[in-house]
């Protein structure tokens, strides 16, 4: 009796997902012009859903950092470097949406409405509002419009969807192979598998592989896959359940709650918090002075000069920003804010980082001593900081890092 | 087998003494004859298929308990209770007796062999038969931060065939039947050991029983309490309730026992109607004679059917068997042979037990 | 010849006939509602569980009246999840309250009420009564589960209703906050905060059947307990080692903090639902090994 409850209980956790791969088969062929093509014609639309994102980067556990040195809560950005995170994102397909990073007892939200946007961190209780003037707002639109190259759902002006993709792929082409895998199924629905593969062997980056919804041409996962593990993608953020449903005004509308601290912000240059839009590649736009790129494509090293770390981990909040400033920002409100929590919370309180973990507690942590510096080497990226104020970051091995250092 | 002198083992095993019982075949209950035989009959239990459960109060087959350690508490035991016998089921600590007991209630699963209670088989029968049967096992055990009273009220609520309308009643007649009714309400766990073993009785005797198994229910009891217990067993007898009380110690129950069963190291080594135990098989006479007589008397003995005849001096002394002892001095008159005195010694159980085992009766395994 | 054979004597003379027979026995009405009735007697007389279950009623009292008195002192913002929201919301008293309970307290409730249940009946000797009474294994077994899942809930309302009132009176009732951010109405508020109450109490359940399991197999109740709360103790470490991250959804206390989700913006009932099919699972697990357990074993306390 025993053995027979166990088997059924067995099977009852076993059947769930096979229950949700039923129904890949049957979606017609495609060529990979095609599915690009389908995924840029696309319009926004209202969707709801959990996505995990799981990040096997081969980092140090930041959490075990975290028990060292304070507590570090589930729903905390810093997480999302290692590990396994559970998000729920709701958009409306028209520039409102919500993502909640979800801790066990805690969220920490970004909800995005058109002109202004609010993160709220229910551990520290604390809400940012970041809002644009007009003159910014004008400017989020022209910004809008330079990374419309690159083929981004929810981007709406764009040239004709073929021509686009044409663009996408040929651009793609330059330095990968785009071919489609077989179908699958992700959260239940019927999809296409699009695959990049860099041609150099130079890079970490074994192979991407975008998963689109059939029916709506949404992307509905990113796995990121390393030379180093060929078992598991180093990065993969997808959905587990997803509705195209219209979600409820509550859901993408804020309100502080009752006794937080509201911080207010006004963004310098303010842009989408939209997680699926992509960093500007490294060749875009004009670079500052001290940033020189070397090599092509998958292979690319950025190179900073003068980068004075110590001042960084310091502690000194002036010192600190100073330092700051000199770095390349992350251009998306989501990556300064990221930032912005290594820095200190909102940076008048420098002793204590938001994220509940000394900025060089983690620097030690993530890092490893090399000749002339620290190298951080992960999965898909190396970042080697040198003495001398160099910093060199690309996703390639680490030795060729040191190489190029000299 | 060893530990049994032959003169009490009688005849040969395997070959089947005439007018022996098979058993099973009685018809107790009815008060037949058929249980009947006479000394000579001491059966060796034929290991016959049980036909039924039959109509015996309690009968088991082959029953037998091995513990995982490897012990043999329970070994082929074949028992039998006719109805409305008072069975004293006796033997040291350890000899197997509560095992048994435990099997035949269902609380311990036989490792082999077959045990009826009332007709039907244990355990499969439990619901049918518990009903029926009240019992003490291994000294009582209540809650003991309920009151006596409330503690019958909680055996009687899981009994799901007992009538909730006349539990209070009944509750009350069997604290009085143990004269606990004073202290009905108070906590069992302020209880003497004396006022335990009343409560387990009371519990035994919640509802009328066709039969009650009391394991030690003289333990912890003065002589007083002793003496009520003979007197509760007795009456519950006279109103046809078949019991069946163990006990290590014989002498304090084998007054009120119509049969005897004596288990020693886990197997029965006697069972029988009392009174054919102790008169029949190790009752002796000693004659007293003159010293010149004594080998007359002793032919006279031997030829009256004693066995074991011996002389001692002016002394003859022989087990009698089936032989009334009236017909020895008889004889001996008979014989001119003269008779000097005339002693007949009938044996306790534990003499017998003691000549069936060479073994102490107290002896702990 | 393997043994002695037992020297029989057959019956003498006739016994005393015996009186007729008995009627069999047939379960009366409402038999099984005495039996449930008389356990949660048994349950809830008991001195010990009384003075536990006013035990866990004093921790809603002692951290409302710790927070009340340090109010001015503000501990806002600080300290573990919910116990800063305590003092701008009562109901907030009610979910801190069971938020520390939940890893060690209530486990240790579980693991009284339900590893006393059958191995405490065979340490006093009273099992071998009520199965002679008789009372088959599993019905018994049942009512020993349910006994102890009674006394579990009383002691997760216990908890709720006293945080509740303790809450009220000392920083009144107002509409939750929520940790996505944004508040509801009071009406939604307390909807969501008995939603709370329900899934930490169901979230005990699979700890119960492993309580009764493990009652099962011995005598002596405080090591049924004790193996119950290492049990609950063992899950939750496991559950922080990354390396088991492949079994951590099917541990028991796994789910137990997604009572969170009636605080979020939108609950996802299929995460709770996920949490009670856990449950049901080691529930079904369990039960049945009690049961396989129980209905076998030999009494011989």
């Amino acid at each position: 009796m025993p053995v027979a409850v166990g088997a059924v209980v067995v099977a009852g956790f076993a059947a769930a997902p096979l229950l949700a791969d039923a129904g890949s088969a049957g979606l017609p062929d495609i060529t990979a012009q095609q599915l690009v093509t389908k995924v840029l014609e696309a319009k926004p639309v209202p969707m709801s859903g959990t996505v995990v994102y799981t990040a096997r980067l081969g980092l140090p556990d930041i959490s075990s950092l975290g028990a060292v040195s304070g507590t570090v809560s589930p729903a905390d950005p810093i997480n999302l470097l290692s590990g396994s995170s559970t998000l729920r994102m709701w958009t409306d397909g028209a520039g409102r949406s919500r993502v909640s990073l979800l801790g066990a007892t805690s969220e920490y939200s970004v909800v995005h409405d058109t002109t202004q946007a609010w993160t709220y961190s229910s551990k520290q209780d604390a809400v940012t509002h970041y809002t644009l003037s007009a003159a910014d707002a004008a400017k989020l639109k022209a910004e809008q419009q330079k990374h419309a190259q690159t083929p981004v759902p929810g981007a709406s002006e764009l040239p004709t969807p073929s021509q686009a993709a044409d663009q996408a792929l040929s651009q793609a082409q330059q330095y990968s192979t785009v071919t489609l895998d077989s179908q699958t199924t992700v959260a239940g629905r019927g999809a296409y598998q699009l695959v990049v593969t860099p041609k150099t062997s130079g890079t970490l980056v074994a192979h991407i592989v975008v998963t689109v919804d059939a029916a709506t041409s949404t992307p509905l996962r990113v796995q990121v896959w390393s030379t180093d593990n060929a078992k598991a993608p180093a990065l993969e953020v997808g959905f587990t359940d997803v509705s195209f449903a219209k979600p409820s005004d509550a859901v993408l509308s804020f309100s502080a709650p009752p006794g937080a601290k509201v911080t207010e912000k006004t963004i310098a240059l303010p842009q989408h918090t939209d997680a699926t839009k992509p960093t500007p590649s490294p060749t875009a736009g004009a670079l500052p002075q001290n940033v020189t790129v070397s090599g092509t494509g998958w292979a690319s090293v950025v190179e900073v000069r003068g980068v004075k770390v110590s001042a960084l981990l310091s502690g000194n909040a002036a010192a600190a920003a100073a330092a700051a400033r000199n770095l390349p920002h992350p251009p998306t409100a989501q990556g300064q804010d990221v930032v912005s929590q290594f820095m200190g919370g909102d940076g008048t309180d420098p002793s204590k980082s938001g994220s509940g973990l000394s900025a060089s507690t983690l620097y030690d942590g993530l890092t490893k001593a090399v000749p002339g510096g620290r190298l951080l080497s992960s999965a898909l990226v190396s970042v080697l900081i040198l003495d001398d104020g160099r910093v060199l970051a690309g996703a390639v091995p680490g030795t060729t890092l040191q190489q190029l250092a000299g | 087998m060893t530990g049994l002198p032959t003169g009490v083992r009688g005849s040969a095993p395997g070959t089947p003494p005439e007018g022996s019982s098979v058993p099973g075949a009685a018809a107790p209950g009815t008060g037949t004859s058929a249980a009947r035989t006479t000394t000579t009959a001491t059966a060796i239990r034929p290991a016959a298929e049980p036909a039924v459960g039959g109509t015996s109060a309690i009968r088991t087959s082959g029953l037998t308990k091995r513990f995982r350690s490897g012990q043999v508490a329970v070994d082929h035991l074949d028992l039998e209770v006719p109805r409305g016998a008072v069975f004293g089921f006796l033997g040291p600590n350890g000899s197997g007796k509560t095992t048994t007991i435990r099997m035949l209630l269902g609380l311990v699963r036989p490792t082999s062999g077959q045990a009826w209670l009332l007709g039907e088989p244990m355990p499969d029968a439990a619901a049918g038969v518990l009903p029926r049967v009240g019992a003490l096992v291994e000294g009582p055990a209540f809650q003991p931060y309920l009151s006596g009273r409330a503690n019958l009220h909680r055996l009687e609520a899981v009994d799901a065939t007992a009538d909730p309308r006349t539990a209070a009643d009944r509750i009350d007649a069997a604290l009085d039947r143990v004269g606990l009714t004073a202290a009905g309400s108070k906590k069992y766990r302020q209880y003497s050991l004396g006022m335990k073993q009343r409560l387990g009785l009371a519990a035994a005797m919640l509802r009328p029983r066709e039969l009650l198994l009391l394991d030690e229910p003289t333990n912890g009891l003065d002589p007083q309490g002793t003496r009520e217990v003979r007197h509760l067993i007795r009456e519950l007898s006279a109103a046809g309730t078949t019991v069946l009380v163990s006990s290590h110690l014989l002498a304090e129950i084998e007054q009120v026992c119509t049969h005897v069963g004596i288990m020693s190291r886990g197997r029965l080594v006697l069972s029988g109607a009392r009174s054919e135990l102790t008169d029949s098989r190790t009752t002796r006479a000693t004659v007293t004679t003159t010293a010149t007589d004594a080998p007359a008397a002793a032919r006279v003995l031997t030829g009256l059917g004693l066995s074991d005849v011996s002389v001692t001096g002016d002394r003859v002394d022989g087990l009698l068997g089936e032989v009334p002892p009236d017909r020895v001095s008889a004889a001996l008159v008979g014989a001119d042979v003269p008779l000097l005195g005339l002693d007949v010694r009938r044996p306790s159980l534990e003499q017998v037990f003691v000549e069936l085992t060479g073994e102490g009766f107290d002896v702990a395994r | 010849m393997s043994h002695a054979e037992p020297v029989v004597v057959a019956p003498g003379p006739a016994p005393a006939p015996a009186g007729a027979p008995l009627d069999p026995p047939s379960p009366q009405r409402g038999a099984t509602g005495r039996l449930v009735r008389s356990e949660l007697r048994l349950v809830f007389g008991r001195r010990r569980n009384q003075v536990l279950l006013a035990g866990l009623a004093m921790v809603p009292l002692l951290i409302g009246l710790m927070i009340w008195l340090t109010q001015d002192t503000s501990t806002r913002g600080e300290g573990p999840g919910f116990i800063g929201r305590v003092s701008q919301n009562g109901l907030f008293l009610v979910v801190a309250a069971l938020f520390l309970c939940l890893p060690f307290l209530l486990p240790l409730t579980v693991g009284i009420a339900s590893g006393d249940s059958l191995a405490g009946e065979a340490n006093a000797g009273t099992l071998r009564y009520l199965l002679v009474v008789p009372v088959a294994r599993a019905r018994l077994l049942a009512v020993k589960a349910l006994g102890a899942l009674a006394f579990v809930a009383a002691a997760v309302l216990a908890i709720a209703v006293v945080g509740l009132i303790v809450g009220a009176a000392l920083f009144g009732v107002h509409d939750i906050a929520l940790i996505s951010g944004g508040s509801v109405p009071i009406g939604n508020s307390v909807l969501r905060v008995a939603g709370i109450v329900l899934y930490v109490g169901v979230s005990m359940t699979g700890l119960v059947a492993v309580g009764l399991f493990f009652s099962t197999l011995t005598e002596v109740p405080i090591g049924a307990m004790a193996a119950t709360v290492v049990t609950a103790v063992v899950s939750a470490v496991l559950d922080t080692l990354p390396a088991l991250a492949s079994i951590h959804p099917y541990l028991l206390t796994h789910h137990w903090l997604d009572f969170a989700e009636f605080l979020r913006i939108a609950p996802d009932s299929h995460v709770l639902w996920t949490g009670v099919g856990v449950q049901a699972a080691w529930v079904a697990v369990f039960g049945a090994l009690a049961w396989s357990r129980f209905t076998t074993a030999d009494v011989s306390s």
